[in-house]
């Protein structure tokens, strides 16, 4: 990998940090540009666009020198580390307040002393977090697992905001990072690694947002790996640790049910992550009936095609995830969930994977 | 014309008497839950101490013991209308109790440095429904009760006095 590309792809990164703090509520840190994407919605969408297509460049670019086997481990590692490091300073809440969620859940638990599955933020009325928080008026949807490993973040912040949003930002990259570990201990492919941890997507929700799924994905993959060195109660342990983050990976339960049965050398490993693929894409795709589609919910699934690393599979997964990440558009150019919104995110969500669909049936009759 | 008179004055009154039926406090208690006596009730009691424990915290256990204040004073009325004297008091102090301990945590959130002022007007408006119907169901009672168990020595049950000393305990919150 030449010199020239990292300098290409760092100047982007540091674009995007830049680009993350357009998004900054006046409340929350006083910039001079503060609050610039809520007052020219147009062309923060457009560079929205504009940057997400880009990444996505990247990625194809990257992905196909891996095929052509000019790009090593090495290299993917290298840039790997070099989105961490850049991202590590993007502002966290440009496209999802999660993350203040996240931290006050650890306040009500760690410094009030309560029960954040019976009492709501909202309740703590002095509360400085309150001002910027967007759902304050909800008890914690997180599982134990998350609220008892949030301490680390909560206690090296050290009460003070900006320090406190950086180790939440940190504690999760190294999930990230101990994720895409994983990725290459189970499959040994540069491929399957930089499919799911170079992927825009699982990018920008989990080095930008810094949403806590890549912590519930870290775990199960712990299992997997776990259960294929035939240590069944430590694979155990991390799947029930991974359950209590998120819920999710509760739709893994028949796989592991079935792998705990087996004996490890009949199982056909293959086999195991295609039906994981589907299990796990359950939850995303019911996910509408609790709420919404979330971008980030995608991870769950991201994960298991790059470890399956089929063909079709990665191309649809590839346009599918460049569509979620255009749901943000239509929220950041009307700046409401209301009114054509949720039909607009519907559309950008189906639309280019629909016409990926058609181009690839045309592709294959006519070819 | 009398007849029209007569319409707006039964119309008057119609009206006046659905005020009175209207809660002064706009708290609200729930319904009754299961009754002494029954399997689910013992499993309610279960429940009741386990969540304890879940509730930790001075806001939490506020939570708890309101949630219980309110069900025992609902058990306590209903179990009046029945008759049920003996085991109306014996949710009514129960009633007591957790009523007690709900301005306590509070006590102890403030020594926390938290904000109890919504929580402080909740309260007075829980003691402020509490006393509303613990009125009610004094004009309802009868001042005493001989009561003879089965088993053991009968005895006299001073239901209105019992009763006065709930509506004053509240009433210190309220005041």
């Amino acid at each position: 990998m030449n010199k020239a590309f990292f300098f290409l792809f760092g100047t982007f990164l540091f674009l995007v940090s830049v680009f993350s703090y357009l998004f900054v509520e006046s409340n929350v840190f006083s910039f001079f540009f503060a609050s610039f994407a809520f007052n020219n919605r147009l062309i923060v969408s457009i560079l929205f666009i504009i940057v997400i297509s880009i990444f996505f460049l990247f990625y194809l670019f990257l992905i196909s020198k891996i095929k052509e086997k000019s790009i090593t481990i090495f290299d993917v590692w290298k840039i790997i580390f070099l989105t961490c490091i850049f991202l590590l300073f993007s502002y966290p809440a440009m496209l999802s307040y999660d993350i203040f969620n996240y931290i006050v859940t650890a306040k009500v638990i760690y410094l009030y002393q309560e029960n954040p599955y019976i009492i709501m933020p909202i309740e703590f009325i002095r509360e400085p977090l309150l001002e910027f928080m967007h759902a304050a008026n909800k008890i914690s949807l997180y599982g134990p697992s998350w609220i008892f490993l949030s301490f680390i973040p909560h206690f090296t912040g050290f009460q003070n905001f900006t320090f406190t949003l950086l180790t939440f930002k940190i504690f999760n990259l190294l999930f990230y990072l101990g994720t895409t570990v994983l990725i290459w201990k189970l499959t040994k492919k540069i491929v399957s690694v930089a499919l799911f941890s170079l992927n825009p997507l699982v990018i920008i929700e989990t080095l930008i947002s810094s949403h806590n799924d890549i912590v519930m994905i870290f775990f199960m993959l712990c299992s997997f790996f776990y259960i294929q060195q035939n240590k069944k109660i430590l694979a155990l342990l991390f799947l029930f640790v991974s359950i209590l983050v998120k819920y999710a990976t509760i739709f893994l339960a028949p796989i592991f049910i079935y792998l705990l049965w087996k004996k490890n050398q009949d199982i056909n490993w293959q086999k195991i992550y295609k039906y994981s693929l589907i299990l796990m894409s359950l939850p995303f795709f019911l996910s509408p009936f609790r709420e919404e589609i979330y971008p980030w919910y995608a991870i769950w699934f991201l994960v298991f095609t790059s470890l399956v690393n089929k063909k079709i599979i990665n191309q649809l997964t590839t346009v599918f995830s460049f569509s979620l990440l255009l749901r943000y558009i239509p929220f950041i150019y009307w700046g409401t969930h209301a009114g054509i919104t949720p039909f607009l995110k519907i559309g950008v969500t189906f639309f280019p994977l629909s016409l990926y669909s058609i181009y690839y049936w045309i592709k294959r009759r006519y070819a | 014309m009398k007849k029209l008179n007569l319409l707006l004055i039964f119309f008057v009154l119609f009206l006046s008497i659905q005020s009175i039926a209207f809660a002064n406090s706009s708290y609200v208690l729930p319904y009754p839950s299961s009754m002494p006596g029954s399997i689910p009730y013992k499993v309610h009691v279960f429940i009741e101490h386990i969540l304890k424990y879940w509730y930790f915290g001075s806001f939490s256990q506020f939570k708890y013991n309101r949630k219980y204040a309110d069900k025992y004073l609902i058990e306590a009325k209903v179990l009046f209308e029945y008759g049920q004297y003996p085991l109306a008091i014996k949710a009514l102090e129960k009633s007591n109790f957790y009523f007690k301990n709900e301005s306590d945590f509070l006590v102890q959130a403030e020594r926390e440095n938290k904000n109890i002022s919504e929580k402080m007007m909740l309260l007075k408006n829980a003691s402020q429904k509490h006393i509303e119907v613990l009125e009610k169901i004094k004009k309802e009672v009868p001042e005493k009760f001989n009561w003879s168990p089965e088993k053991s020595i009968p005895y006299e049950l001073q239901i209105r006095t019992i009763i006065d000393k709930a509506i004053k305990d509240r009433m210190q919150v309220y005041e």
